[in-house]
């Protein structure tokens, strides 16, 4: 009698629970906009009882780890869960989370299951919402079919509920080896030809032509002549550029020359369009790394580089943060993963890895993969807690003389910040005195993982850049190699490309029409706008397989021709959307809230804007027509009839009224895609770098050849260098690969646009209040993948 | 209505107190039970980190007991101010007929004094409590 009362009891409890189960509002990366994605309309998560997401840990019982858990993340990750009340359940979301996934690099976790014991593994990069609604029911019939709550809930000893499953710990219960068990001592394949090693790289047997030269134009024969009168011996120019002006300058004079360039040169250089570095120790050469600027003038559109070579284990140059404010991050990420140090900067300390980090990541003698180094277990995320806000806010210990502030953290886990990004705020009331940011809770080391992946392999790398710009993201990447390689593309793969950039566009627009309406106040607009992203994803689906990564565009082309009926489908979007989007601008455009909540909000001058380095609708907002498709026009951009939209004011709701216009435009380039679409090849056939169309690789021997060695060893890309950039969603997304003459780059860096942005979020802020501050956040449309790579 | 008297105050049979009584003490036995039904069913497991404060995953800096800003409080004064002058206008609702035109008048010009007085707080930005935001 007493069993079968338990029995009962328990029976009523778990369906209880099995129909109301609360997840968290919780995201690490890409999964997450997935798992919001579930929540929209179409799926609809509701009808199983996950109703609404939880923003706080206290509110909720389960937690979906959606996405990469970085090491700097993961103490949060443990906390969030422990603050979490009794019983809790862990569904882990995708092979990030599950195992680390494709990310096998110094600052990924290789499985939160070493961590915190999970229930459900859902597999996927990132799993579709149907998969995070099937994890949900298979959690449901773990509840139902093995919890035993009652003699829990009334203290009676023994019982189970929520997720009890043992961690796992390395060499016991797991094996981070993603070859399985039984290969230590063996390396992984591929590790000899990687960096520092090389010694069994086979690329070099192979012939390539040389990189592509680029002519120099008048403008930039002058600026050269310049350049020698002005600073006889220190400046020689690069013997070979691919594709800008490219000087060599002695480092004792570079910062004149900069100051040179920045204020008097012919054709103003006004922003520092990237500042990096190169570890020049497993090269050919005399220098220990080179230091690398890029500047780029509005006036008469071009860029040009500085490579200044630095000498010494530890080098030491000079900073230019009182040139270009916006150099601070840069000179901290070049310290923080090589280790050189600037002079004068005012607050040089690492950026994207954790504090107490032990060395330099992309040095070459620094272990690239995360399998190379001790696992990460629960006594380290117990122990290497974030630094506390103070050490931001005031270092040293200066407080000011208003007494002891109130000291607020705005993230790393919070709906508001879009991502793991953590401000931390001095407030007097509810005005922000001061603000910090903290970032690299999102730094997935990307760029070193460039250094050891083939120049294929690479590709699906790039889609995660920016998860919510897809396919965007490959552009930028491949026109870099094609620049350097000399790669021809044809007509049709162009257009094709053009036409899936601008779908993500317009996808990514509408995650920020509806994420700024929310942010400010306004839900109903998540519900609407993510029915029309279904469709454009649906399209995207339809032509390349994949929703968030497509992973789409090849060297020399893309991965397949159009699939029957693609033009209907995009026909057919072409047509409702823009009622749509009447409508939407109806409900929010002239709604009087929305404007008291955006209008001269977080207002950024055009001058800050330029030497900040903002970028993208951002800038555009603050009053400049600048676009790149139009400045620097790649992949036939100048055969398509659009106009650049601008705003006044650089305050939130300029950068709103930029976005919506920006809209219109995307539709009329895909219109005029769809109307136009060339015939032809989707595909190079210059074999030599693109990976052949399957027919001609069934057919011809030498495809055959080609084929097998640009997917095993990869193709070899010519010593050199280049740098392309795109117009992506959210700005100019640039990579420099620098290549040794291998299969893979010997540097890959990108320049996201979101570092430059965010970086001047706190000129935006200072003044304003809490709630403001979200609105910024949400008016800015950054993402933290582009920001901490 | 009757009033009640003394023999008949805790009398079971004449409807008054008692009742009263009664019910509050049901009420207090039903709050006594739910407090310790939530206190006592379920499981509970104490750390450290549940126990922290939740500050978006990170621990928080400082205490939250520090020098409160002005301007919150001159908001809620102000709001104690108006609330209570708002209990003016619900009492004489209660005798509106009563009083008649005279009373209306005497209100009207009541309810002026406060308008004149918030518009005055207004203008000073007494409700405005972000310091740089506030005129000079």
């Amino acid at each position: 009698m007493n069993s079968r009362l338990l029995d009962a009891g328990n029976a009523v409890i778990n369906w209880a629970r099995k129909h109301s189960l609360w997840p968290m509002f919780f995201g690490l990366s890409c999964c997450f906009v997935e798992e919001a994605t579930a929540l929209t309309s179409r799926y609809d998560m509701a009808r199983f009882g996950a109703e609404v997401l939880r923003p706080s840990p206290r509110q909720a019982d389960l937690l979906i780890v959606s996405g990469t858990v970085f090491k700097k993340i993961a103490p949060v990750v443990l906390r969030l869960y422990e603050q979490m009340p009794e019983p809790k359940w862990v569904i882990s979301m995708g092979s990030c989370s599950n195992s680390g996934g494709m990310y096998d690099v110094y600052s990924v976790v290789q499985g939160v299951n070493q961590i915190l014991p999970v229930d459900v593994y859902i597999p996927g990069c990132p799993p579709r919402p149907e998969a995070v609604l099937q994890g949900l029911v298979q959690l449901q019939e773990k509840i139902v079919s093995t919890e035993k709550p009652i003699r829990k809930i009334f203290h009676l000893g023994g019982g189970t509920q929520g997720t009890v499953a043992p961690l796992l710990a390395e060499g016991h219960s797991k094996t981070r080896d993603s070859r399985g068990t039984g290969y230590q001592g063996t390396p992984l394949r591929g590790s000899s030809v990687t960096p520092p090693q090389f010694y069994d790289n086979r690329s070099r047997l192979m012939w390539t032509p040389p990189a592509s030269r680029i002519e120099w134009g008048k403008g930039d024969q002058s600026l050269a002549e310049a350049l020698r009168e002005r600073f006889p011996g220190l400046v020689h120019q690069a013997p070979h550029s691919s594709d800008m002006v490219t000087f060599n300058v002695h480092e004792s004079g570079f910062r004149d020359v900069l100051f040179f360039l920045k204020h008097e040169a012919p054709g103003k250089y006004r922003r520092l369009d990237d500042l990096t570095a190169l570890d020049e120790s497993a090269r050919r050469g005399t220098a220990s790394f080179t230091m690398v600027y890029q500047l780029l003038s509005f006036d008469a559109p071009g860029r040009i580089r500085l490579k200044v070579a630095l000498k010494g284990d530890g080098p030491v140059t000079k900073t230019i943060t009182d040139l270009w404010p916006s150099a601070n991050w840069y000179e901290r990420e070049v310290f923080d993963m090589f280790g050189i140090r600037f002079d004068g900067h005012p607050n040089l300390q690492r950026i994207l890895m954790p504090h107490g980090w032990k060395g330099h990541p992309l040095r070459k003698d620094h272990p690239g993969r995360a399998t190379e180094m001790p696992p990460y277990t629960l006594d380290k995320a117990q122990e290497k807690q974030p630094l506390d806000a103070a050490e931001f806010l005031f270092p040293g210990g200066k407080k000011g003389a208003e007494g002891e502030p109130f000291i607020l953290n705005i993230g790393p886990h919070h709906v508001s910040t879009h991502g793991l990004l953590r401000c931390m705020a001095s407030l007097d009331g509810e005005e922000i005195r001061q603000l910090e940011l903290d970032i690299g809770y999102h730094h997935r080391g990307v760029e070193k993982i460039g250094e050891r992946q083939t120049w294929h392999q690479f590709i699906p790398y790039t889609d995660r850049v920016d998860y919510l710009a897809g396919a965007a993201n490959n552009l930028s990447y491949v026109l870099a190699v094609e620049k350097l390689a000399d790669i021809e593309v044809p007509e049709r793969a162009q257009v094709i490309r053009v036409l899936l950039s601008e779908l993500f566009r317009l996808s990514n627009h509408l995650v920020y029409f509806a994420t700024f309406a929310h942010d400010v106040g306004a839900m109903s607009p998540n519900f609407y706008t993510f029915a029309e992203r279904e469709m454009i994803l649906d399209v995207v689906e339809l032509i390349t397989g994949g929703r968030l990564h497509p992973s789409w565009f090849r060297l020399g082309g893309v991965a397949a021709d159009l699939p029957d009926g693609w033009k209907e489908a995009v026909e057919a979007f072409v047509k409702i959307f823009p009622g749509r989007l009447k409508e939407y601008e109806n409900l929010i455009t002239k709604n009087p809230i929305f404007q008291a909540r955006t209008e001269g909000i977080g207002p950024l001058s055009l001058e800050d804007a330029m030497d900040w380095g903002v970028t993208g609708p951002n800038l555009r907002a603050c009053g400049l027509e600048w676009d790149l498709r139009k400045k620097f026009p790649y992949s036939g951009y100048e055969n398509f009839q659009f106009d650049v939209p601008t705003a006044n004011g650089g305050d939130c709701y300029a950068r709103y009224l930029v976005r919506v216009e920006e809209m219109r435009q995307s539709l009329r380039i895909v219109e005029q895609a769809v109307a136009n679409m060339p015939s032809g090849r989707y595909v190079t056939d210059d074999y030599r770098y693109a990976v052949p169309a399957r027919k001609d690789m069934l057919t011809a021997i030498e495809s055959l050849i080609h084929h097998f060695i640009n997917v095993t060893r990869g193709p070899r890309i010519p010593r050199g260098e280049a740098y392309a950039a795109t117009e992506v969603p959210r700005g100019e997304q640039g990579y420099y690969v620098v290549s040794e003459g291998l299969g893979h780059a010997y540097r890959m860096r990108i320049r996201g646009p979101g570092f430059a942005n965010v970086q001047a979020l706190p000129l935006m802020a200072r003044g304003e209040s809490v709630a403001d501050l979200i609105a910024i956040f949400g008016s800015l449309d950054y993402i933290l993948p582009d920001i901490d790579r | 209505m009757e009033p009640i008297t003394d023999g008949a105050m805790l009398s079971p049979w004449e409807p008054g107190v008692f009742s009263l009584v009664l019910f509050g003490l049901l009420v207090l036995a039903f709050i006594g039970f739910q407090l310790f039904i939530a206190h006592w069913v379920g499981e509970r497991k104490e750390s450290r980190e549940k126990s922290r404060v939740y500050e978006s995953g990170v621990i928080p800096t400082g205490t939250a007991r520090l020098q409160f800003p002005v301007p919150f409080y001159m908001v809620a004064i102000f709001f104690l101010l108006f609330d209570v002058e708002g209990v003016f206008i619900f009492a004489w609702a209660v005798v509106f007929r009563d009083l008649g035109w005279t009373g209306w008048f005497q209100m009207v010009f009541f309810i002026i004094v406060l308008l004149v007085g918030l518009a005055y707080i207004w203008v000073k930005g007494g409700l405005d409590w972000r310091e740089s935001h506030r005129p000079k």
